[in-house]
């Protein structure tokens, strides 16, 4: 009798439905390739395949990231949820790759996770604060994506932090940097004139001096410049930059700390 | 009075006729092959070195810059003419080393100027590789007096784009002044003969280079050039280039 109630008790122990699982155990359980689909940013789009859109004024496919206005890509992009394809060997994550727009149908073989933005959010944030990289660094973007709360409190955690790997910080750091351009309504390139483009170009080839004279440099122009778009260049060098100072100035950007 | 007018006159024609019969000697004898290969040696300009394999080092006399590396022999500059049909259809050189295997008429060491000449005329007409050999022998002779023939080819809209880049570049690298430089850059056409120049000037190294480019920047009429004589002023590290990129972003 002892025996028969010890042996229910492991039973009820492994039929955990799965909702009761984070979404951590659902990916790591999975092995191979899993979905997760959360909503993302309303202003997102993309083809669903290869490239997303309107990440702050950037396209991203692949490993690039492309400038707005590139003439590039060609299929049009459309809003919907991001569709944040993982990889898993063994209970770990070893690649993450993000698509936005329509659902791709041939997913066969692929387990789908539908889950709220926020949980995601909080997911992949303990990934990018601490994962193995280079997980951690391909968790930034799909984190910033998400229709969840900012995630620049955490980003700044994680560009400040020497312990975290170098990819993750330069990662973290580039998106704080077009999440201040956006807090600072920065983004609107529609009325640029040719003195707008000579001052970010001018801004570029600042920042290409030594880093002892150009991130102060830099720091200033993104604090105080009178034109937006050289303070836009400046902030996204700064995000370049790997500089800790450029952290502590977009904190300050963005009323954080 | 007249006479001394004219005793003048016929020296400056005494003095160039052997200048053109030469030059004519080296063309009309390279045209004397119908098909085959010309080859021709002629001596290299001081600071000029090579391997024999193509590898070019020259001792910049500016900035005193040297990136010579064993075996580095000054010269001579060795070219290979290849002839099709009565013309001339491929051009190659190179510096030092010994001479290839055989060929149809070998002229042996000839004038450095007139073979200069020679292959700057051929770069009016010729374009790709070929054109770009010829350039770099011409560059590489020991003539002095040939930079003129640059600028000519800079100038004649009826030449390969590629190749009016060349001899830009090598105008660049000339011991012209730069005064000709910037005058020159005034008549480049189409953009990327200006756009060619915002890189040439630089390497100049010298403060009339960088007044050009900050002029270039602040006044060219294609706003992409005027980004790039920006971007180039920022590697020239010169405190005045500093200074307008600062103005840039006050106006």
């Amino acid at each position: 009798m002892r025996r028969s109630v010890g042996a229910l008790a492991i039973a009820m122990v492994y039929v955990v439905p799965a909702t009761a699982q984070t979404l951590s155990q659902r990916v790591q359980t999975t092995d191979g390739r899993v979905e997760i689909v959360y909503a993302s940013r309303p202003v997102a789009c993309g083809d669903g395949r290869s490239y997303i859109g309107h990440v702050f004024g950037h396209t991203v496919a692949g490993t690039g990231v492309y400038q707005r206005n590139s003439g590039w890509p060609e299929r049009p992009c459309l809003p919907g949820p991001i569709r944040l394809e993982a990889t898993v060997l063994d209970g770990e994550i070893t690649h993450l790759r993000a698509y936005v727009g329509p659902l791709a149908t041939d997913v066969a073989g692929a387990r789908t996770i539908e889950v709220p933005a926020r949980e995601a959010a909080s997911w992949l944030g303990q990934l990018v604060a601490s994962g193995r990289s280079p997980v951690a660094g391909e968790a930034v973007l799909p984190l910033v994506l998400a229709d969840a709360p900012d995630p620049w409190p955490l980003l700044l955690r994680v560009a400040r932090d020497d312990d975290r790997p170098r990819a993750v910080r330069t990662d973290a750091l580039f998106w704080l940097g077009n999440g201040v351009i956006d807090h600072l309504g920065l983004d609107d390139r529609a009325s640029e004139t040719p003195d707008d483009e000579m001052r970010s170009q001018a801004v570029f080839v600042l920042s290409q001096r030594p880093r002892d004279e150009s991130v102060p440099e830099l720091v200033e122009i993104a604090r105080a410049n009178k034109h937006a778009s050289a303070r836009r260049a400046a902030i996204f060098w700064l995000g370049q930059s790997g500089d800790a100072r450029a952290a502590d100035t977009f904190a300050e950007l963005l009323g954080t700390r | 009075m007249r006479r001394p007018a004219r005793t003048v006159t016929l020296g400056v024609l005494a003095l160039s006729i052997p200048l053109v019969v030469r030059a004519q000697t080296v063309a009309s004898r390279i045209a004397s092959v119908r098909d085959g290969t010309v080859r021709m040696n002629f001596d290299s300009r001081p600071g000029v070195c090579g391997d024999g394999e193509g590898n070019v080092w020259i001792i910049d006399a500016r900035s005193g810059f040297s990136d010579t590396r064993d075996p580095c022999v000054p010269g001579p500059v060795r070219v290979a003419i290849g002839r099709s049909g009565g013309q001339t259809v491929s051009v190659r050189s190179r510096v030092g080393g010994v001479d290839s295997p055989a060929a149809d008429l070998d002229l042996g060491n000839v004038p450095a100027a007139d073979a200069a000449r020679y292959l700057l005329e051929l770069a009016h007409t010729l374009g790709g590789r070929s054109s770009n050999q010829a350039l770099s022998a011409a560059a590489f002779a020991d003539a002095p007096n040939v930079w003129p023939e640059f600028e000519r080819l800079v100038r004649d809209s009826d030449a390969m784009l590629d190749s009016r880049k060349d001899a830009l570049f090598w105008l660049g690298q000339s011991d012209a002044p730069t005064a000709d430089l910037v005058h020159l850059y005034d008549d480049l056409e189409p953009e990327p003969l200006r756009d060619h120049a915002t890189f040439v000037l630089p390497q100049r190294r010298d403060d009339a280079a960088v007044d050009k480019l900050i002029d270039i920047a602040r006044h060219d009429r294609d706003l992409d050039v005027r980004k790039r004589a920006m971007f180039w002023l920022g590697q020239s590290r010169d405190p005045k280039a500093v200074k307008f990129f600062r103005d840039v972003l006050v106006r």
